[in-house]
């Protein structure tokens, strides 16, 4: 005991492990529990150590990779005829270099963004998908001078473009440009929801579908199941929020004179949800797959 | 332990470092004044059939320009980049005048610290009214693995096969990762004595506590969370730990209602000032 306090002054952890010492010496009995976390503890230092030996080597192979490249580069152009050979692999060098240049210039375009520099700034290319479709592509052509002006663009006309410039086009073009990317790809993804109706399902629709240039307001009759007695129901989609591709507002409504049966009125229920959740085309084709497995009893 | 953990963290940084240095193009590095010579006899000497290296020359530093911008404005560095094509089409389609083409990206690069590569196939079916184009497979490889802010993100991009959304979310996380480092190291060099960073400034966790007022502390917990939709959003929230008795003498509950308060404080302050808020609580004590 006084041997812990005389050293006490060192600070807490000098007497600690000293009384730990102790107890190791005089050979007390440790509980299993003990026993077990002393291995547990060896065992994770063990496979901590084995992994940094395992990464030492593989980072020690991997610097003589580099090293060996280095040297063969160093070699291929200082080995032969220095006026002839260095001329050439310094001409294919940068002709190697143009051509990786010029691929990853193509590659943007997967980004979202992509662009051109031109005499007068710079000409911005922004592409839109949906769904992993890859759709329509828009240009944005920029001044570069004070004010920042739009030289030539071929964004639709009804995209709010002049309101998101003024917002942002002067203090931030980043900003500008990924609200004008947000604004396009919704519209574009909009625009592919309501072909697609058109196009695949146009079994379904028991008239014309009514849309507006933006796409942001659908109007539409259908029927669950094309060749049988469903009902037909009126659904209005309304998207307010331009930068979204599923509708804000949804009203799915029954225009005949009788009243509806409960499981109809469930059905209609449950359309409304549907249309608010999944993508317009996607409903259809939802449809389409229940239509193989109806249950005639809806009909009585 | 911790030697040991941190030991293993710097490897992986340097293979990662080293895998990416054996992919560069062969090409040397230095420009020797024997090169440069060499360069000007080409110009003299310009014959038929080869680009005048000048111009070529001036074309690359024209190009690197316009990479570099478009790497500023997405934010995304691509370093590497090829694709391959298989044509699929039929002779059932060649006589209906179709086409298919599988096209298959290999795409590498970094968005700051963080690394990815892409694989993905783009079909390509060209018939008489259109030509579709539809990303039918994606594979995401991103370093660093421990982000499980990120990972999560990353299987929904494959997912749902949704490129753009996985360079603009991530290019946004980043920025949000940066800042939110930038914002604890700030505080950690303003505050040495009350603020502590258990894992470095890049976690995503802080504490507050001082020596002048043993057994309370406040732990600042910030994530980044993107949604469904991709977007990126910061997400604070405040823990509190404080010695039973002056839990009994809070009358009015406040600490029991900080967490809810924390949030009214973000809302109204900001995330800087609201922290330095709290951080000064700590300090009031101390000599400025």
């Amino acid at each position: 005991m006084e041997q812990a306090n005389t050293l006490c002054h060192d600070g807490k952890s000098k007497g600690g492990v000293l009384a730990y010492l102790e107890r190791l010496e005089t050979g007390v009995n440790r509980s299993g529990k003990q026993r077990e976390e002393l291995q547990s503890a060896q065992a994770v230092g063990n496979a901590l150590a084995t992994k940094i030996r395992k990464l030492r080597c593989l980072r020690d192979k991997l610097r003589a990779e580099v090293k060996q490249r280095q040297a063969r580069v160093k070699a291929s152009t200082t080995s032969v005829d220095p006026d002839q050979t260095v001329e050439i692999s310094e001409q294919e060098v940068l002709e190697r270099k143009q051509k990786n240049v010029k691929a990853i210039l193509q590659a943007y375009r997967f980004t979202g963004l992509s662009g051109k520099l031109t005499s007068r700034g710079v000409c911005v290319c922004i592409n839109t998908a949906f769904e992993g479709n890859l759709l329509d592509s828009y240009f944005v052509d920029l001044v570069i001078k004070k004010p920042l002006q739009i030289y030539h663009h071929s964004v639709p006309v009804f995209i709010p473009l002049e309101d998101i410039a003024a917002k942002y086009l002067q203090t931030d073009i980043q900003h500008f440009l990924f609200s004008l990317c947000e604004y396009l790809n919704a519209y574009s993804g909009r625009k592919y929801q309501a072909d697609q109706l058109q196009s695949d399902f146009a079994a379904f629709l028991a008239g014309p579908l009514q849309r507006n240039s933006l796409c942001n307001l659908l109007s539409f009759t259908y029927k669950v199941d094309p060749r049988g007695q469903a009902f037909p129901f009126c659904a209005r989609l309304l998207y307010k929020d331009l930068t979204v591709t599923l509708p804000t507002d949804v009203t799915v409504t029954y225009q005949g004179t009788e009243v509806l049966s409960t499981s109809w009125e469930e059905q209609r229920a449950a359309h409304e949800i549907l249309f608010c959740t999944k993508p317009l085309h996607q409903v259809f084709a939802s449809f389409a797959k229940k239509g193989e497995t109806l249950d005639m009893s809806l009909f009585s | 332990m911790d030697a040991g953990l941190a030991e293993v963290r710097a490897l992986q940084a340097d293979i990662a470092a080293l895998r990416r240095a054996c992919e560069e193009p062969l090409a040397p590095r230095e420009e020797t004044s024997r090169v440069q010579k060499s360069f000007q006899e080409i110009y003299q000497s310009d014959s038929e059939g080869w680009k005048s290296s000048k111009d070529l020359k001036s074309q690359l530093g024209h190009l690197e320009s316009e990479l570099s911008f478009l790497s500023t404005l997405t934010g995304i560095n691509i370093r590497n980049y090829s694709m391959k094509t298989e044509d699929l089409t039929s002779t059932e389609m060649t006589e209906k005048s179709m086409k298919k083409v599988l096209q298959r990206h290999r795409l590498s690069g970094n968005c700051h610290m963080v690394t990815f590569q892409l694989e993905f196939q783009i079909l390509e079916i060209q018939n008489k009214e259109r030509l579709s184009s539809v990303t039918t497979d994606l594979n995401i490889i991103m370093e660093p693995t421990d982000c499980s802010e990120l990972s999560e993100f990353v299987s929904r991009a494959e997912e749902r096969r949704d490129l753009f959304m996985f360079f603009r979310s991530l290019h946004f996380f980043v920025e949000w990762f940066e800042y939110r480092k930038r914002t604890f190291k700030h505080f950690k060099e303003k505050y040495p004595d009350t603020v502590h960073l258990l894992e470095g400034a890049s976690s995503h966790y802080m504490g507050i506590r001082s020596a002048s007022r043993p057994g309370f502390e406040l732990l600042i917990i910030w994530k980044i969370k993107i949604d469904e939709e991709g977007k990126v959003s910061p997400k604070l929230d405040l823990l509190t730990k404080v010695p039973r008795r002056a839990l009994e003498l809070d009358k009015n509950r406040v600490i029991e209602t900080a967490p809810l308060s924390f949030r009214t404080l973000l809302g109204v302050l900001g995330i800087e000032a609201a922290l330095e808020s709290l951080i000064k609580l700590f300090c009031t004590e101390e000599n400025n």
